[in-house]
């Protein structure tokens, strides 16, 4: 459920009363609400022994929600029963289901703004429900489209009365919205609000809107009421003085409306974007006209040098000497007194070797892998000029380049359907290269555990938290989003059947004394159980509920509505209270029918909570020392339902 | 603008997704460690691994299953998938190829003219859907040929197609013009 949350002292502990229909926090006594309704869910068995819930469990948290919601923005009456109908028919399609209600009242709200037109943002109702705004406006799009509606599109006219006022103009208020208006419609002219949140548009407007009438409204108060970023405001600013609608001063701008229409500013932004391309085109075309005529002077310069340097060693020179091609490169290679002289022999022999299929094979589909290594050779002969040049081989794509060509164009056949890997086409040396050896996976194993070190870590503690836990016999699976699931009532025939069926059920711990339980029937419990039962009771508390403390003085309090997981606690409650035939004064309300069918089948009832609330006497275990009258049942049966002060007077 | 001329305007597939088993359990902390270029990410349970010659990224679950991203063709995929089975077969794991199907295929194109997106949403009121609070673009979905496409203001547009059958310049040829 939603959090709720007392508006007076911002505290979240909320006392709903069911008899009187009201909630009330427990901080500061504020009435948070009049009239619950108390239309309630009934429970009843079905045959493979789970329960299931019968009756309207829509009316009951839904109306109050989709109210509550409401109230804080604003909505009339008719607007929060169109979104009552909307969340019906939600729930009739079952699109409540694997969704939080809140997001789905939200949804429903927000489209009953969008279809009346009221100036309520998808952002505020995340504002108000701490959520993110794109799962909000998932929900959203999914409910419109389940029942047809379609909302109309948002116009970021709508918006304008409700900024200005929050911006605070006076008596020009009027003036100024008029302005902005107007400005609305000119960015809407020049396409400047196609994709664009409106309210970014609005708060543009606005702030031109206001100085236009010489009010002093910065960005950054702007931007506070109208919730978009900095950036986004002056990116608009931007675009509108791109238009040239922005030259006109003021008085023009009221009287004359500009005919022309811009293109929408992703456009404009589109096509300089395109004109740079082909600037850069015509750029490297000619830069290759330029290096091909360095390139020949180049070539001169080589051959001189050749021609005048010692000579190379064997392999190399004949290596050096081959082609026209390689000459070229190779020489280029041969020129770089940087290079290893390893290096550039396995270069060269590599291009070689490259060059040769290029030349052999001329494949089309080679040709690409094959062009830019070549492209790639001649810018270096440009820089060969300026300093050491990145051959291949340091590039270290020599290997890629080789396998590119060895392995591209056999065209994979069709698989066979049974399974069988086709290895055509598939190179096993590339695919060993992927695979590393020993130290490379000894390093990479430690990288890793560096860098996942946390993780691990709490890994770790948590198994040992886990085994700790199992030791000491408390142990339970907490699984991130388990609904506590509904017991099953317990059917007995006698009251002390129902108490042991129960003590199987709730797994009580061994500090019991079982054999004087069995009597409680007519006893009413000594101190002797009460202190058995207190750490019992209270590890049964803790199964429960873990957002209230554990040490939570438990009361017999059969049937509050504060939480859905309590009331499997009172299904068990009754039973035994009956069972008990405690003398205790009995709360007026279900307590007083409890025992009057101390065996019947037990029905989740439970609209009614009892609240001695004046005594916030909470977290104090030892206190039951002094409360001899405080029976085991009731220890056992632990609420953690608000205050627990005094127990036993009083019911 | 008549829809003819759509059809001749260029599409480029940008992506195609795929998925196979290799119908064995993998151990992901041994891919993870002996693999060239992988990322173990171990609190989902699972290892990305890339490739480079198809660029291919793919996601191995331990169950052996494996989904396949990033190809720009569907026989690219395809054998990407392979090579990437391939390399699993020489950590040492007994896989086998089964199961191969192409998901989803990702193409843009670009119209050459502005779209009026509102007036746009308003004549295609049951399929298109224009949030300008979440997404700058129009969600457009046809469902016979399960493709959605996204519509932006400047006229280019993405379409997204659940595999069936090759349909993908259908969806525009459908299209209505601009406003």
């Amino acid at each position: 459920m939603t959090g709720r949350v007392c508006r007076g002292c911002g505290g979240t502990d909320i006392e709903l009363d069911a008899a009187r229909g009201d909630a009330v926090c427990t901080g500061c006594g504020s009435v948070l609400e009049d009239n619950i309704i108390v239309s309630e869910v009934q429970f009843v068995e079905n045959s493979g022994g789970g329960s299931s819930a019968v009756g309207q469990f829509v009316s009951l948290d839904g109306r109050r929600q989709i109210h509550h919601l409401g109230n804080q923005l604003q909505l009339n009456q008719h607007c929060l029963d169109t979104a009552f109908n909307f969340f019906k028919m939600a729930v009739s399609k079952h699109l409540t289901r694997g969704r939080k209600m809140a997001h789905v009242i939200a949804a429903c709200l927000y489209l009953v703004c969008r279809t009346e037109g009221t100036p309520h943002m998808l952002l505020d109702l995340s504002d108000l429900l701490q959520v993110n705004v794109y799962v909000l406006g998932k929900t959203f799009l999914l409910l419109a489209r389940e029942l047809c509606i379609n909302a109309p599109a948002i116009d970021p006219c709508l918006y304008i009365p409700r900024f200005a006022h929050l911006l605070e103009f006076g008596e020009k208020n009027h003036e100024v919205s008029m302005t902005a208006l107007r400005l609305l419609q000119r960015m809407k002219r020049d396409w400047m609000h196609t994709g664009r949140r409106p309210s970014g548009l609005c708060g543009a407007a606005l702030l031109v809107a206001a100085r236009m009438h010489d009010f002093r409204r910065t960005v950054k108060e702007v931007i506070s009421v109208v919730k978009v970023c900095e950036s986004t405001l002056r990116k608009r600013l931007t675009e509108f003085e791109d238009t040239p609608t922005s030259q006109l001063t003021v008085d023009e701008f009221m009287k004359i409306d500009l005919e022309e229409e811009c293109d929408p500013p992703s456009y404009t932004a589109g096509q300089r974007k395109l004109r740079l391309k082909q600037l850069e085109q015509v750029l490297s075309k000619k830069l290759e006209e330029v290096e091909g005529e360095i390139s020949t002077y180049q070539d001169a310069i080589e051959n001189e040098l050749e021609s005048s340097r010692p000579k190379a060693k064997g392999a190399l020179a004949n290596l050096t000497r081959d082609g026209s091609v390689e000459d070229t490169t190779s020489s280029v290679f041969g020129e770089d007194d940087a290079e290893d002289e390893e290096l550039e022999a396995a270069a060269s022999h590599l291009n070689k070797d490259f060059y040769q299929e290029i030349l052999g094979s001329g494949l089309s589909s080679s040709s690409e892998g094959a062009g830019d290594p070549e492209e790639g050779a001649r810018p270096p002969a440009l820089e060969s000029l300026l300093g050491p040049l990145p051959t291949a081989a340091s590039l270290g794509i020599s290997d890629s380049i080789r396998e590119c060509i060895s392995s591209q164009s056999q065209d994979p056949t069709d698989a066979c359907g049974d399974g069988e890997l086709d290895l055509s086409g598939i190179d096993d040396l590339e695919i060993d290269r992927y695979i590393l050896n020993e130290a490379e996976a000894r390093v990479k194993a430690e990288l890793w555990m560096r860098e996942n070190a946390e993780y691990l870590r709490e890994q770790r503690e948590k198994e040992a938290r886990i085994a700790k836990e199992k030791e000491l016999g408390i142990y339970k699976e907490h699984k991130p989003k388990k609904s506590c699931k509904r017991r099953e009532p317990i059917q007995a025939s006698t009251a002390g059947e129902a108490i042991e069926k129960m003590l199987e059920q709730k797994k009580i711990s061994s500090k019991i004394n079982y054999s004087v339980l069995r009597d409680l029937n007519s006893k009413g419990g000594g101190g002797l159980q009460e202190e058995d039962a207190q750490p019992e009771g209270r590890t049964a508390t803790r199964k429960l509920s873990r957002r209230k403390t554990p040490a939570r003085r438990h009361r017999a309090d059969p049937g509050t509505s504060v939480g859905k997981r309590l009331r499997p606690m009172v299904s068990a409650q009754p039973a035994k209270k009956a069972a008990a035939g405690e003398p205790l004064p009995l709360s007026p309300s279900t307590l007083g029918a409890e025992p009057a069918r101390p065996t019947a089948v037990l029905v989740e009832s439970g609209p009614v909570s009892y609240h001695p609330e004046d005594d916030p006497d909470e977290d104090d275990p030892d206190e039951d020392d002094g409360e001899p009258c405080v029976s085991a049942l009731q220890m056992m049966g632990s609420g953690d339902y608000g205050c627990d002060g005094e127990e036993d007077d009083g019911y | 603008m008549d829809a003819d001329s759509d059809v001749a305007l260029d599409i480029l597939i940008t992506n195609v997704v795929c998925v196979f088993r290799t119908r064995c359990h993998l151990n992901l902390r041994k891919i993870a460690l002996e693999g060239a270029n992988v990322i173990y990410k171990r609190d989902v349970g699972k290892v990305l691994m890339k490739l480079r010659k198809p660029r291919i990224t793919a996601t191995i679950w331990s169950s052996g299953k494996i989904i396949c991203t990033g190809a720009t063709s569907e026989e690219e995929a395809k054998f990407g998938a392979r090579r990437l089975a391939r390399s699993l077969q020489k950590l040492g794991f007994q896989v086998i190829f089964t199961d191969f199907k192409v998901v989803n295929v990702l193409a843009v194109c670009n119209m050459p003219f502005e779209i009026r997106l509102p007036e746009f949403t308003k004549n295609n009121r049951p399929h298109a859907s224009y949030e300008p609070e979440l997404h700058p673009a129009v969600c457009y979905r046809i469902k016979s040929l399960r493709a959605t496409l996204q519509i932006f203001s400047t006229g280019s547009i993405t379409v997204t197609v659940l595999k069936r059958k090759y349909t993908l310049p259908t969806p525009l040829d459908s299209e209505q013009g601009p406003t």
